[in-house]
């Protein structure tokens, strides 16, 4: 394994279900993701991609394969070192953002923290929040901010423990082009920093703004583009949806 | 963790609101019921009081403590029962809310910490409102006591510093023990489930649950195959149990049985209302169930303890008609003598007093002395208005007859009595009379061994057989001068009642004051199960209903699910009555059901209608944000 290597997917398969209807959502899936890389990952509806992402992230059980988050096989992992290793090395952000709707924004963020039994300063939180824009909305409780400003809370409470490896599965499934445009601004800066994100989208201008795209189909991966503009993403789409 | 609650408590309030109330009421059930209890069996007679008089006392305090031992055994059951029922069914709603923090990193422990932390909390809180409630209710069971006749006059429950102790450490151990359980059950919650409805989320009826129902059904069984061989007592408190066994059974399976129950309602008929509702209930099984299960509780339990009770007395009148032949009845203070059968026109007349007397059983170490009571008897006279009452010569100065509510002796035995302070040794039994279902008194004794002075007030009567051909009118009116005379079947109705004004008093005490408990766990329920469903209203309502049809609809499917409890708790209730039929066809010969009919519509009317406005009114705060607010904000 490269000495850069944050995470890698070995001979990864799950299969839901059994018999006749069995559904093979990952087939066989080997695939590694560099320090401070931005991967997205497309395909048909269908084609596997929650399920690479929720393997790659030990929120579901492998059939078969490793799942290498630095030296840690997390497969091997039982379900305390999972939920600690969930505040501590990986982050998340789905298409629906997933907040506390009780809490406010900050306390949102602080969340994570708080579980690991951290009581952390006001200053990091805030820091947090800021740098996805939302400072001065830190009192207020999801349903009073936008979709947009949603995601974002979500993206500052993934980013907030600095992960090793941020997953984000559609986070702009949900936005109108402005809000979307706000977070892969978000996530561009933050791979720039040396983030690793893995995405899961539909969107092709999204996929464009992310270092490589992987093409999944049938639980496979059957393509990979690198630096591809938004044109060369679509049609590759397009190709594999026929 | 802590700030996480408190945001939670002020988000869900309702939900806690109705967890806190069951503690609460709980507690102050219980608590009442304890200190009336101890008060009962620590009271003495006043002082001055004559042997008689305090032997009678003595008596109803015993009555008054095994009436508040019932009670206080069904207080604690409904407590632990809705207690652990409303937090399972809270910690059950916040699923979604609780894989959530899984998501971020919470892990098992700290997912059971926080919902333990948040029970203990909850209990300290319902039981610190419980023990002034308790104050208050037990003012209530006090004054039901004595209008029920139960306490001597001046009794009064007493305030003792300890149950401040009992009641919270009981509003917080039940809170624990009924969150713990589920908690378990939430805390293995994967974090994926909080983003879509699959795998252990929907799974509702786990393999304990389903063994235990099955172990109380099996239960409900048994007491009704026993109740027939129970005799008189044993049968009838066999059958009284029936219920409580079955509605706990089908609590249990309530999962597995409502939905498929609700699903014989027709709800077709009522359109896209009605669609929508039958989906619903179908959908979410464990709300359905919830929201089933005090229902299911109140029906079971009140209407099988009512018509039991009516049954057994019903049984016990037509027991008596059958097993005494008398054609007036005259009621006097003390014995009437010779002033009956010296009245023209009267064949023969039996006199019966009844005693207090301490009853002693066993002997040695076994000895055994409790209070119970002697029916002063003629034996010839007793024998000709009880013809199936058998032979009863040998009863004579120094012998006892075991009585129609003899238990725990029999003919061959040898039992001690004291009468007032005069101790009558130890006597053997020579006979007993058949047993009857109404009870009666435990001995029978000859009229002589009780001096007539000291029998001056007692009240007695007497049965009286006419002759053939005489003036039923005349003789009344001659009769009238020695006490007050009535045909046997209305004395027959008045004894049978007050025979069984024990149950009766249950009925009154735990019924009204429990029923009235789980009257709450219903509306409990209805709350909890809407307060958590405003998005799902919303999201209906975005989809073209009004926000009246969206109440039209949660209404619908509340009525649907009670309507599920109510023949669920139907169902409980017909056990106790083949319990019924069972042990009167044992006992008494002939299988006597009264089912008090008038009470079955109100808890069905009163049942349906509760839920139904409870439901619209929650469903109505529910809906009061429009819907594009709740949309919004994707959790
Ligand atoms: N929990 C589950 N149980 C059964 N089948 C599942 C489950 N989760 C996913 N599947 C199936 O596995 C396959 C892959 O699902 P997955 O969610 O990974 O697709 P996807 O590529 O993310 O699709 P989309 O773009 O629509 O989100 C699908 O056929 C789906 O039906
Ligand atoms: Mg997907």
């Amino acid at each position: 394994m490269q000495s850069d290597t944050v995470i890698a997917l070995e001979g990864v398969s799950r299969t839901y279900g059994a018999g006749p209807t069995a559904v093979r959502a990952a087939d066989g899936i080997d695939i590694s993701f560099r320090r401070g890389s931005w991967t997205a990952v497309m395909g048909p509806s269908g084609s596997g991609k929650s399920t690479l992402l929720h393997c790659a992230a030990g929120l579901e059980r492998v059939d078969a394969g490793r799942v290498m988050l630095g030296d840690t096989d997390i497969t091997t992992l039982d379900d305390d070192e999972l939920s600690q290793l969930r505040r501590t090395r990986i982050g998340f952000v789905f298409q629906s953002f997933n907040l506390v709707g009780a809490l406010t924004a900050e306390q949102n963020v602080a969340l994570p923290l708080r579980l690991a039994g951290r009581r952390p300063p006001r200053a990091e939180v805030r820091n947090a929040l800021a740098a996805v824009g939302l400072g001065e909305r830190a009192g207020h409780r999801p349903r009073e901010l936008s979709g947009g400003q949603q995601q974002r809370v979500a993206i500052a409470r993934a980013m907030v423990t600095r992960p090793e490896v941020l997953f984000a599965d559609e986070p702009t499934g949900a936005l109108d082009t402005g809000a979307a445009r706000d977070v892969l601004r978000l996530l561009r800066a933050s791979a720039d920093n040396g983030q690793t994100i893995v995405m899961v989208t539909h969107d092709p201008a999204a996929a464009a703004r992310a270092d490589a795209v992987v093409f999944l189909r049938d639980g496979r991966i059957v393509d990979r583009l690198a630096g591809a503009d938004v044109r060369a993403v679509a049609d590759r789409l397009v190709a594999l949806e026929a | 963790m802590l700030r996480l609650s408190w945001a939670g408590f002020r988000e869900r309030w309702t939900l806690f609101a109705g967890a806190v109330l069951t503690v609460c009421l709980g507690v102050a059930l219980v608590q009442s019921s304890l200190l009336l209890l101890v008060s009962a069996s620590t009271t003495s007679a006043p002082a001055g009081a004559g042997a008689l008089a305090r032997m009678s006392f003595d008596a109803s305090t015993e009555a008054a403590v095994a009436l508040l031992g019932v009670t206080l055994g069904f207080a604690a059951l409904l407590a632990v029962f809705i207690i652990s029922s409303t937090f399972a069914f809270t910690v059950e709603q916040r699923r979604r809310e609780l894989a959530l923090l899984r998501l971020v990193g919470g892990a098992r422990r700290q997912i059971r910490r926080l919902l333990l932390a948040e029970a203990t909390l909850l209990g300290l809180v319902g039981s610190a409102l419980g023990v002034p409630v308790g104050v208050a209710l037990m003012g209530v069971q006090t004054w039901l006591l004595h209008r029920l006749g139960f306490v001597p006059d001046g009794f009064s429950g007493q305030w003792r510093l300890w149950i401040v102790a009992v009641s919270v450490g009981t509003g917080v151990v039940l809170a624990v023990v009924g969150v713990s359980l589920a908690a378990r059950r939430a805390a293995r919650v994967r974090p994926l489930d909080a983003l879509r409805d699959t795998g252990e989320a929907t799974r509702v009826m786990t393999t304990a649950r389903l063994l235990t129902g099955l172990l109380f059904l099996a239960g409900a069984v048994t007491l009704i195959g026993l109740s027939p061989v129970g005799g008189a007592v044993g049968g009838q408190a066999m059958a009284m149990n029936v219920s409580v066994c079955a509605a706990i059974a089908l609590t249990l399976l309530g999962p597995s049985l409502v939905p498929a129950v609700a699903r014989l309602i027709p709800a077709r008929a009522a359109g896209v209302l009605g669609g929508l509702a039958t989906a619903n209930l179908r959908d979410d099984r464990r709300r359905t169930a919830s929201t089933a299960a005090p229902v299911i509780v109140l029906v079971g339990l009140v209407l099988g303890q009512a018509s039991a009770s009516s049954s057994f007395t019903a049984a016990g009148q037509l027991e008596q008609q059958r097993r005494i032949s008398a054609d007036l009845v005259i009621d006097a203070p003390g014995p009437t003598g010779d002033r009956v059968t010296t009245t023209p026109g009267v064949a023969s007349a039996s006199t019966e007093v009844e005693v207090p007397i301490a009853l002693t059983t066993g002997s040695g170490d076994l000895a055994y002395t409790r209070s119970a009571t002697a029916l002063l008897v003629d034996p010839a006279g007793y024998g000709r208005t009880h013809p199936g009452a058998g032979d009863l010569t040998a009863l004579r100065q120094g012998a006892v007859v075991a009585g129609p509510g003899a238990d725990g002796f029999s003919p061959g035995d040898t039992v001690g009595v004291r009468v007032g302070d005069q101790d009558l040794g130890s006597l053997p039994v020579v006979a007993a009379v058949p047993q009857a279902i109404g009870g009666g008194a435990t001995v029978l004794l000859p009229a002589g061994v009780v001096p007539a002075e000291q029998l001056a007030d007692v009240p007695s009567h007497t049965f009286v057989q006419l002759l053939p051909d005489v003036s039923r009118q005349q003789a009344v009116s001659t009769l009238t001068e020695v006490g007050t005379v009535s045909d046997l079947d209305s004395w027959l109705e008045r004894d049978s009642v007050a025979r069984t004004a024990t149950s009766t008093g249950v009925l009154i005490m735990v019924m009204g004051l429990g029923g009235l408990y789980a009257l709450i766990g219903v509306i409990n329920s209805v709350v909890v199960a809407g307060a958590t469903r405003p998005r799902e209203f919303a999201a209906v309502r975005v989809t073209g209903f009004t926000r009246g049809q969206v109440v039209r609809a949660a209404v619908l499917e509340s009525i649907m699910v009670a309507f599920a409890g109510l023949l669920l708790g139907l169902l409980a209730a017909a056990g106790t009555l083949i319990g019924v039929i069972a042990t009167t066809a044992a006992v008494a010969g002939t299988v006597t059901v009264d089912v008090p009919w008038l009470l079955v519509g109100a808890v069905v009317v009163g049942t349906v209608l509760v839920t139904a406005v409870t439901s619209a009114l929650t469903t109505r705060a529910a809906t009061r944000q429009p819907p594009v607010a709740l949309l919004g904000a994707r959790q």
